[in-house]
């Protein structure tokens, strides 16, 4: 069980972080320089 | 429809499976690790230590401390740039008397307090760092030691976030596919560096000549990799030292590092706007490995879309369609019950200090 939501979890990330790349481009033309 | 499908398939396959198997053949047959060769005693460079900071007088002193514990061989210089800071910081620093900088400027973004750094250090070595992590021993030496090739440009470390140990995963909610993600990333990065150049560098602890230092734009989103690529650009290395180590913590929960990630991404299409020269063969020399790892990144999202649309439209027209859709069905499930974990996990307490006793006395090698 702890391997199957360890599975989960990291399919979410790895869905989570491509899928950035949509809203990051998004939010391009309001962004401004910041602090990370 | 077919041809998406195959595309898209291509794409993701290539980007996250036969590029880093390409790299690792690469590495292996034309290999060119920098000539490493540590100066003798008294011919260290200088470095200017540049530390941006916004609101952090509470960690101020620890981090300095730390980077003082560095003892490093030759003439340093450490350097903060207060970015319109309210909290402070002069009174944080005041027990390090003449052994740090404070330069306090107008709020403006961590891209002009940059430049303002910069434009007062003296040292030939710039080393930036941030104010929440912090650096093994020997990190700065580490670092600069790879200047003594002429060829090299710019050194990066490698972070190392706590989620990468076993049992600390628990501190972040997307611990273990951040963790995972990460070492992945570092394992490229590391035979990028030994081919000829990685394609940025860590904002916590990178170093660059200072004569390679270009102003950076006020809404530069990644400092990080613009300087250092503006280096590449002109013909130097970029190395990745596996011997400079910093520590710091992962994202707590996948909002944060969402948002990370998305100024991230955001950052690397920003970047092909104020460097195109970058999406051009031979004045970029190292296209190949800049088209494959991040446009390829860029590019892998409207893959997955496509591959979902093509694969479903095509279902019907024979089994192995349908096996795709059904693989990709279970997986985006498999995603939607980790998006459910993650929703349902407390976010947990901050951590009280940046884990700098992690096990990792003995640095690997490049």
């Amino acid at each position: 069980m702890t391997s199957v939501r360890r599975l989960a979890r990291v399919a979410f990330t790895f869905v989570m972080m491509n899928y950035a790349a949509l809203a990051g481009l998004a939010s391009l033309g309001r962004r401004r320089g910041g602090w990370r | 429809m077919a041809l998406l499908f195959w595309v898209s398939a291509f794409v993701v396959c290539y980007v996250y499976a036969g590029y880093p198997l390409c790299l690792a053949a690469w590495a292996r047959i034309n290999g060119r690790r920098p000539r490493t060769q540590a100066p003798a005693a008294g011919a260290w460079p200088s470095v200017s230590l540049v530390v941006a900071v916004r609101n952090e007088a509470s960690r101020l002193a620890g981090r300095i401390a730390n980077l003082l514990d560095q003892r490093y061989p030759g003439p340093l210089e450490v350097l903060v740039v207060s970015d319109g800071s309210d909290d402070d910081p002069a009174s944080a620093l005041a027990g390090f008397a003449d052994a740090v900088r404070l330069i306090e400027r107008p709020r403006g973004g961590k891209p002009l307090a940059l430049n303002a750094g910069v434009a007062a250090a003296r040292g030939e070595i710039l080393v930036f760092a941030d104010a929440r992590q912090r650096f093994a021993p020997g990190a700065i030496e580490a670092l600069v030691s790879n200047f003594s090739d002429p060829a090299v440009g710019g050194a990066t470390g490698e972070l190392v976030l706590d989620c990468e140990r076993a049992g600390a995963r628990a501190a972040s909610t997307v611990g273990d596919g951040l963790g995972l993600y990460w070492q992945y990333e570092k394992w490229l990065r590391r035979r990028e560096s030994h081919i000829w150049s990685t394609l940025g560098a860590t904002g916590a602890i990178y170093a660059l000549r200072r004569t390679l230092w270009r102003p950076l734009p006020a809404d530069t989103l990644l400092d990080d990799v613009l300087a250092p690529m503006r280096a590449v650009l002109a013909g130097y290395r970029l190395v990745f030292d596996g011997r400079a180590v910093a520590f710091d913590r992962a994202a707590p929960d996948a909002a944060t590092e969402a948002r990370r990630k998305q100024r991230t991404l955001a950052g690397n299409y920003q970047i092909l706007a104020l460097e195109p020269r970058l999406l051009v063969p031979v004045v970029n020399p190292v296209w190949l490995q800049y088209m494959s790892h991040k446009v390829g990144r860029l590019i892998v999202p409207w893959a997955l879309l496509g591959l979902l649309v093509s694969s479903i439209a095509l279902a019907r027209s024979g089994w192995f369609y349908a096996g795709v859709v059904a693989l990709e069905a279970a997986f985006y499930g498999l995603a939607l019950a980790g998006a459910w974990l993650d929703r349902r996990a407390s976010r947990p307490p901050a951590a009280p200090a940046v884990p700098i006793d992690l096990p990792r006395s003995a640095p690997e090698a490049r």
